[in-house]
This record gives structure tokens, C-alpha cells and sequence, in this order.
């Protein structure tokens, strides 16, 4: 550059515009860490709960060193191998270079999702046990071209004869690699190294497919559990800022330090980095000594063992329960979670096994289909009894053969009764989505089942049909709700967005809509008469699990009066224990007045979803072209 | 010249491995169709058919792909300058630059996007900024203007970094060179360093593009569902609908469109690159 070495008044406001712009968000990240109230959008006081909630949550604390560990890992091993592959690649045939480059690409421009779906599919293949290997293989995988990327244009501009001059001067190939090449691309690789930590520190979907038991980073835990909102995830990443920062802080004051005492600091850099990282490890493993599970050998003897693995929706179990449940039964339970059916039914079918899982009915339905589920052993489950009248005999599982309920509810319309008659709603059901004096204040659940649902309702025709003209009929309702509407497609934002009262109405499950109601009092919830999706969610045991006995204890646990009061106080939906859903909903329960905390029973119009894949594909790709439309 | 050239092999062995098996994996489920079982599977172009011939599938196709190109440019406008900025300035001060723009990316997308849906909200933090000078309150979120923040707040650190790499390190001589001969600053900008820098532009370009045209996460975020791009389009394949045979088909058909224009991008690349090396 040139010999101005002072940054200029244009640069500076330059430089500080864009502090601003990347810091924001960062800022507002760490001062929603300390909100008071749920939402992530309205502050409320100031509270600590949330650091609280992290710090007990052993998960949480386990996975910020896993991602630390892993990204330090993958960074190094793929900045090596990178500069390396480059460097070789820059004196490759034409051919070669050409396809290597491509190939390379592949990992950075495919959707994420593919990449991973194609190295679960690899690791079940080669029949490799999910974990930390299979995580840091892949994390190695796709950051080792982003090195070679950032390396590669540096390389470029280098003389060739840079090195062959070396060599002829009498140094080895590793000196002239070492002494030569490697500090003159140096810029290259640092913003190599740079970019491979950041890839594999905030990965989600690949890490999320191809690590298992129990081995989970940071976003995993954030996509997972922000399911619905949870301000610990902010506390998080400000305690990841804070290390960061550490790190950084280290990482420049030792230099400085050193180069006091020994008045020499030219590698001294690389070493504080070094240091600084091996002080965020060491800080990072310190943080969670002492949240070890406390193992008992009576359980193993009972058992045949001491841990349970559980694969449930974020956010979906009450605060205490696990830790309870622990104490109780002296076992560990590593939870990991999903976020749709589908992912769920994709990792178990990879061969992953769990103890425990909480799948949909649909989903209940095709996994006894396809054998992939245990005969549940009733004299394990005496709290049978407890169920909920509400979810007993349900149609894909009458006789609790497979599955025992865990959540249930229906799907209902949410308004602001400010600002939208409670008569209009009544009389026009779901019609009211298509009523154009509402027009861009309305939020609609973004799932293709729900909106089917919703719209042959609202034509008189049951939501399981099969029949191509009701289909199309329905398509068109939605159509014509899409293009007269502007209405706004969200999953689970619609909570936050109902409680800030963004818009006037939404369609959303009734779980969520005890949750708004209880925030806002300007809302209310009507069931349409048209008829709902009964839903409900239900614990069940793959036919892989590892750990039968111990499941049936924790199934029979949930069903407990103290677990389903602890989980659906926390999580605002319908509890499947008959004595908890009656507490709750009385006079002086928790949900007294809450109008979406129990689902209606027993109205013939209501119909519970029964599995189709065809139908499923057919609504999913008709749907995606009613939001696509324009 | 020929020494180091054997370091590629382990690589392109690593490669064939890791990338190019679990590739073609997928590959198997785009030209099949039924169910997710392999073994009841038969050969079909049905998959391909029914996106390339689908007006809307197209149409999100051609918004994606614009969305990305826009999204590229404004960070290769916004990028460049504070590369430049940062790499003019002392050696020392241009690494904590450089840390402080990474810093941010290394806290979760996620919870990164979240903040900005807050922030763009109608009653968000920068309405509320603007309601202070009586300006506004602006519709934001849930628009291309959201979503291509989105993408850019996301995406412009790795251009800068591309950049201020290509930039670092650059011969200063050369430019003392341009000067002495008489050339004005313009000019010793226009005629060397930006050349030189080239490289890492595009780089830079394809550490943009590539992401920003798969991405999903942002436009659902800050677009809202309605915001279909084609990152969307496959997600929902493989993650709701299951239908991966019609999602691998699609990532493919991308792929192609994708090798195709970098490819392109490579034909021009090569001849700044080749004056770059004869400097």
C-alpha cells in the first residue's frame, strides 16, 4: 500500500460506521441476556434468570466446550491441510487443478442441508459410531476449503521462482516451504484459519446429522431449542462473547508482557494466541467440572444401566424434570432434541439409537408401520391410569400398545379482541383469513399439514382427504388468501409477535396460544366451528433402544403428577394427566381463564391426522407454491 | 517448481472420500424416485422435470439468484473500502481490526438474525431510533430489504477478510514505483492495486455468492415464510416434507447453475490474475 500509515478522518468514520453495523446486533443480544421477560423483542427488568438457567443446564455448559474444542480442532488440522493441499494444488496439472477446484466448491455452495444429509448417509454406511469423530471429520470436511480458498489467491500472486531460487541456494523443501512460501501467503492463511473457525463454530444442520450420542455444539442446542423462545440462548452467546473476548484480551496482552521482559517479540504473537486458546479451553473446562452426572450402581444393577437417551422438541420439558428424574432414579439422561418429525424419523432411520422419543401422531403411525417401534410392557406403567380422558383411545394407538400421550391440543385461531369482533371470528371461523378488512394483520402457521387443514375446514371437506378436487379447491383457498391477504407465513415467532401484538390474528396450536393469552390480555382463542386438528404428542421406545427398562421408568415417571404439573406449567400446553389438566384449568389453577389450555373433546368435526406421505409431498410442494406466489 | 506437487494427492484422496461418496449418494436420490428406502427405488427424470418445468419453482429459482448477485455487490461496495481502510493502516492495528470484524461471526446466525428481527421490527429498535427525529416508522422486516441485510450483515466479513488477505503483504515498492514514475494516487490505485487485489475479490465473491444463494435460515427469519428462495425450497424437501429425492434434485440443478457461473467468473478472472503475476 502506500506509505500513509495514519488511517484517515474518512476511514475512521468508515471504520466506525461499520463497528456500528456489525455491533448492533451484538448489543443487543448481550442487553436481551438480561431481560427480565420471555419475550426476545420487549424489554422488561433486569434479571439474572437467564444466566441461572444456562448455568444449570448441564447440556448447555457441555456444548459450549464441545464447540470450542471442535472448532479449535477442525481449524488447525484444515489450515494445515489446506495451506498444504493448495500449495500442491498450485503446481498441479491445469486438468487436476480445474477438478479439485470444483469438487471444492461442492461443500461451500450446497445447501448445508444436502452436504449432511449425504455424510449421514456416509457415516451409516461405513458404519462409523456418531460423535465427536464423525463431527470433527466433517467440520475438517467442509472447512478445509475455505482455507484453500483464502489460500489459493495469495499463492497466485507469488513468483514462482521464489521457491525453486531457495532450493537452488541449497534449502530443503521443507525450509524453502517453511522459510519462503508459507510467510509470504501468511495473509492468506490467517484469514483462512480465521474463516474455517467461524464455519465450524456456527455450523448447525451438517453437526446436527452427524454427531449422536449425546455430542452436541452450540447451535445445534440454539436451532434445537429456540423451538420456542428462550432468552438463555442470548446468555449464551454473551458467555461465549465474554471467553472470546478473554481469549483476544490474552492473546494481546501476553505479547506485550513478554516483549517487556525479554524485549523481543516477533513470534511472540502466534504464542499469545496459542496461549490465549489453550487459557479459553482451560477457562471453558474449569466452567463445567463439577456438572458431571452423579451415577449410582444400583441403577445399573436394576437397569442393566444408567443412562437414558431422550429425543425430544426443544423446549418441551419442564425445568425440573431431568434433574428430578435423575436424583430420583440415581441415572443420567442426555437429552437431545429435534425440531420437526421429519428430522427425528431421518436420524433414527441412519441407524442413531434413543431410549426415548416424542414424536406426533402421524408419526406414531408410520413408525409402527415400519416396525420401528417397541410393544410398551403395561405392568411397567402403572400411571397408566392418569391419562387424560382427552387423549385416551386416540385412533393411532387405541390401547396404548406403542405410544403414551405427552402433550395433546388442537389448532385455533388467536385474535385481538381490541381490535377484531369476537362475533366476526365466531361466525366466519377460518374464513375470516380470507376476510379483506383484516388484510396484512394476519400471521399464518407456516406448515403445509396445518394450512391444508385449514383451508378444507373451512370448505366443509375433512383434512385427510385424499380426494384431488377437494385438494384443489383448497390450494385455491389458499391462493386466494395468499394474494388478497399479505399475510406473513412464521413458526414459532408467532408466539413472540401475538404477545407483542404485531398482528391481530394468527393461526396457531393451542399450546402456544396459552402461552400468548397469558402474556397479553388483549387476546383470545376460538376453536372454529368448521372443526380442528386434534393433535397430540406421545412418548415412545424404538425397537434399537439400548436401554428399554429404564425407559419405561422415565414414561411412567412423566406420567406422574409432579412431572406433567412441572411440564405443563413451564411449557403452557395441555397436560396428558387428568388430574394436572383439571388443577391447572380450575378455578384457581395457573390456566384458570386461559380459553386454549383445554382443547375441546369429542365435537365430531375434529379429526386427527393420519399418515400419508404421498399426501404429504403432494400439500408440501402445493403449499411452497402458495407462498412462492406472488 | 515441480517439489511440492505430490502434496495435492492425500487431498484429492481425502476428497473422493468425503465430498465427491457422500455426493453422489445424493446423486442416486435425484434420479430416483419412491420413498427413502434404497432399494425400492427406479431411474426416472421426473424430479427434474417437475422443478424446470414449474413457472413458480423457476420464478424462486430467478429471485434467489438475484438476491445473491445483489448481495455479492453490495458487499464486494461496502467490503472493499474497509479492507482497504484496515490494510493501510499499521500492521498491528489492522490484526485487531480485522479480530473485531470476525469476532461477530463467531456468535451463532441464529441468534445473530433473531437480534436483527428485533432491531427491524415495526416498533424495533430502529424505528424507535428514527421516531426521535420524526422519521418513519419504516416497514422493514419481513422485506428484501431485511432479507438482503440479513444476507450481507452475515456474508461481508468474509470479503473483507479475502480482501484485506490479498491486500496485506501487497509489495509496497510497486506502488512507490507508480508513484515515482508520476502517477497520481488514482491511478497508482486503479493501474496496480486493485489488480493485484483481484484475486482476493473474487474469492471473496465466492464466499459470498455461494452461501447467500443456499441460504434459507435468513430469508425465513427476516423475510418470513412467505419468502421462498430456493435454499427453502430444498430445506422443506428433506426436513417436512421428505421428499429427497425432488430436494437432491433441485440442490443439483443449482449445483450446475452455480458451476456454470463461477466458471465464467474463472474465464474473466484469468486475465488480472495473469498481469498479476507478470508485476
Amino acid at each position: 500500500m502506500d506509505h500513509n500509515k495514519k488511517t484517515g478522518i474518512g476511514g475512521k468514520i468508515l471504520l466506525a460506521l461499520t463497528m456500528i453495523f456489525f455491533y448492533l446486533p451484538i448489543l443487543y443480544i448481550i442487553v436481551f441476556s438480561f431481560n427480565d421477560s420471555r419475550s426476545l423483542t420487549k424489554l422488561g427488568g433486569f434479571s439474572l434468570r437467564w444466566y441461572e438457567k444456562m448455568f444449570a443446564d448441564s447440556t448447555m455448559m457441555e456444548a459450549v466446550v464441545y464447540t470450542i474444542i471442535i472448532a479449535l480442532l477442525a481449524t488447525i488440522i484444515s489450515t494445515i491441510a489446506g495451506t498444504l493441499a493448495a500449495i500442491g494444488l498450485s503446481r498441479s496439472r491445469k486438468v487436476l487443478r480445474n477438478i479439485v477446484e470444483q469438487v471444492n466448491n461442492l461443500p461451500i455452495m450446497n445447501p448445508e442441508i444436502v452436504t449432511a444429509i449425504g455424510l449421514l448417509m456416509f457415516f451409516s454406511a461405513i458404519g462409523i459410531k456418531k460423535g465427536f469423530l464423525t463431527l470433527l471429520l466433517a467440520h475438517i470436511m467442509f472447512c478445509t476449503p475455505y482455507v484453500m480458498l483464502s489460500v489459493s489467491p495469495k499463492l497466485r500472486s507469488l513468483d514462482p521462482n521464489l521457491a525453486d531460487a531457495a532450493l537452488d541456494l541449497g534449502a530443503t523443501p521443507i525450509q524453502a516451504l517453511t522459510k519462503v512460501i508459507v510467510p509470504q501467503i501468511m495473509p492468506g492463511i490467517i484469514s483462512g484459519a480465521l474463516i474455517a473457525f467461524t464455519m465450524s463454530f456456527d455450523d448447525f444442520i451438517i453437526s446436527y446429522f452427524v454427531t449422536g450420542n449425546g455430542v452436541q455444539n452450540i447451535s445445534i442446542l440454539v436451532y434445537t431449542m429456540s423451538k420456542r423462545i428462550n432468552p438463555s440462548i442470548n446468555a449464551l452467546s454473551t458467555l461465549v462473547i465474554l471467553l472470546i473476548t478473554l481469549g483476544l484480551i490474552l492473546a494481546n496482552v501476553i505479547p506485550i508482557l513478554k516483549e517487556k521482559k525479554e524485549a523481543m517479540g516477533k513470534s511472540s504473537g502466534k504464542k499469545g494466541i496459542a496461549l490465549g486458546m489453550a487459557g479459553i479451553i482451560v477457562l471453558s473446562v474449569l466452567g463445567i467440572i463439577g456438572f458431571g452426572g452423579n451415577s449410582k450402581m444400583d441403577a445399573v444393577a436394576k437397569y442393566g444401566s444408567d443412562t437414558l437417551k431422550l429425543y425430544n422438541w426443544g423446549e418441551y420439558m419442564g425445568e425440573n424434570l431431568i434433574n428430578d428424574f435423575q436424583k430420583e432414579f440415581g441415572v443420567k439422561v442426555i437429552t437431545e432434541y429435534f425440531d420437526s418429525n421429519e428430522m427425528m424419523y431421518t436420524k433414527l432411520q441412519a441407524g442413531d439409537s434413543y431410549d426415548v422419543l416424542v414424536p406426533s401422531d402421524y408419526m406414531i403411525q408410520r413408525m409402527m408401520k415400519d416396525g420401528m417401534l417397541q410393544k410398551l410392557d403395561h405392568s411397567l406403567l402403572p400411571n397408566l391410569s392418569e391419562l387424560a380422558e382427552g387423549v385416551q383411545n386416540l385412533p393411532y394407538d387405541p390401547d396404548n400398545s406403542y405410544s403414551v400421550p405427552y402433550f395433546w391440543g388442537s389448532v385455533g385461531i388467536v385474535y385481538n379482541h381490541n381490535n377484531v369482533d369476537p362475533a366476526v371470528v365466531e361466525a366466519q371461523g377460518y374464513e375470516i383469513l380470507r376476510n379483506t378488512d383484516y388484510k396484512g394483520r394476519i400471521y399464518v402457521y407456516d406448515s403445509e399439514r396445518d394450512s391444508f387443514m385449514m383451508a378444507l375446514k373451512a370448505l366443509g371437506y375433512s383434512m385427510n382427504t385424499e380426494n384431488e378436487a377437494e385438494i384443489q379447491e383448497a390450494y385455491e383457498w389458499l391462493l386466494d388468501m395468499n394474494n388478497t391477504m399479505a399475510p406473513i407465513y412464521v413458526t414459532d415467532e408467532v408466539i413472540d409477535g401475538m404477545i407483542n401484538g404485531s398482528k391481530d390474528i394468527a393461526v396457531v396450536y393451542s399450546g402456544d396460544a396459552t402461552t400468548i393469552l397469558e402474556e397479553n390480555e388483549d387476546m383470545s382463542f376460538w376453536m372454529p366451528n368448521e372443526g380442528t386438528n386434534l393433535w397430540s404428542d406421545a412418548m415412545v421406545i424404538p425397537a434399537n433402544a439400548e436401554n428399554p427398562l429404564l425407559a419405561h421408568e422415565f414414561i411412567n415417571y412423566v406420567l406422574t403428577y409432579e412431572a406433567s404439573m412441572d411440564n405443563s406449567e413451564y411449557v403452557g400446553y395441555t397436560s396428558s394427566n387428568q388430574e394436572v389438566l383439571d388443577e391447572l384449568s380450575g378455578e384457581d389453577g395457573l390456566y384458570a381463564d386461559n380459553e386454549a389450555y383445554v382443547p375441546r373433546a369429542g365435537y365430531e368435526k375434529d379429526e386427527v391426522f393420519e399418515d400419508n406421505p404421498v399426501l404429504k409431498k403432494t400439500l408440501a410442494e402445493l403449499w411452497i407454491k402458495v407462498k412462492a406466489a406472488k | 517448481m515441480r517439489q511440492f506437487r505430490n502434496m495435492i494427492y492425500p487431498y484429492v484422496g481425502w476428497l473422493a472420500v468425503m465430498v465427491v461418496v457422500p455426493m453422489l449418494m445424493i446423486l442416486l436420490y435425484a434420479f430416483t424416485t419412491a420413498g427413502n428406502e434404497v432399494t425400492t427405488f427406479r431411474f426416472t427424470l421426473d424430479n427434474f422435470v417437475r422443478f424446470l418445468t414449474d413457472a413458480v419453482f423457476l420464478d424462486v429459482l430467478k429471485r434467489s439468484l438475484l438476491i445473491a448477485v445483489a448481495t455479492t455487490i453490495i458487499c464486494v461496495i461496502l467490503g472493499y473500502p474497509i479492507a482497504y481502510v484496515i490494510a493501510k493502516g499499521p500492521e498491528k492495528s489492522s490484526f485487531f481490526w480485522i479480530m473485531l470484524i470476525t469476532l461477530p461471526t463467531w456468535i451463532n446466525m441464529l441468534v445473530r438474525t433473531y437480534a436483527w428481527v428485533g432491531i427491524l421490527q415495526d416498533d424495533g429498535l430502529l424505528n424507535s431510533f428514527l421516531g426521535l427525529f420524526g422519521i418513519g416508522p419504516f416497514r422493514m422486516i419481513h422485506t428484501t430489504f431485511a432479507v438482503v441485510l440479513g444476507m450481507v450483515y452475515n456474508f461481508v466479513p468474509f470479503m473483507i477478510l479475502q480482501i484485506h488477505a490479498s491486500l496485506a503483504k501487497m509489495d509496497r515498492s510497486l506502488i512507490e514505483a507508480a508513484n515515482d514514475l508520476g502517477a497520481n494516487p488514482v491511478q497508482s490505485f486503479l493501474r496496480v492495486t486493485l489488480p493485484l487485489s483481484l484475486p482476493g475479490v473474487l474469492s471473496g465473491i465466492t464466499l459470498v455468492f455461494l452461501p447467500a444463494v443456499s441460504s434459507f435460515f435468513i430469508p425465513k427469519l427476516l423475510g418470513g415464510g412467505q419468502y421462498v428462495l430456493v435454499g427453502n425450497v430444498i430445506e422443506t424437501q428433506f426436513l417436512t416434507s421428505g421428499d429427497w429425492n425432488f430436494g437432491s434434485a433441485i440442490s443439483l440443478i443449482m449445483a450446475v447453475i452455480i458451476m456454470l457461473s463461477m466458471w465464467l467468473t474463472r474465464k474473466v478472472d484469468t486475465d488480472p490474475a495473469a498481469g498479476g503475476k507478470g508485476a
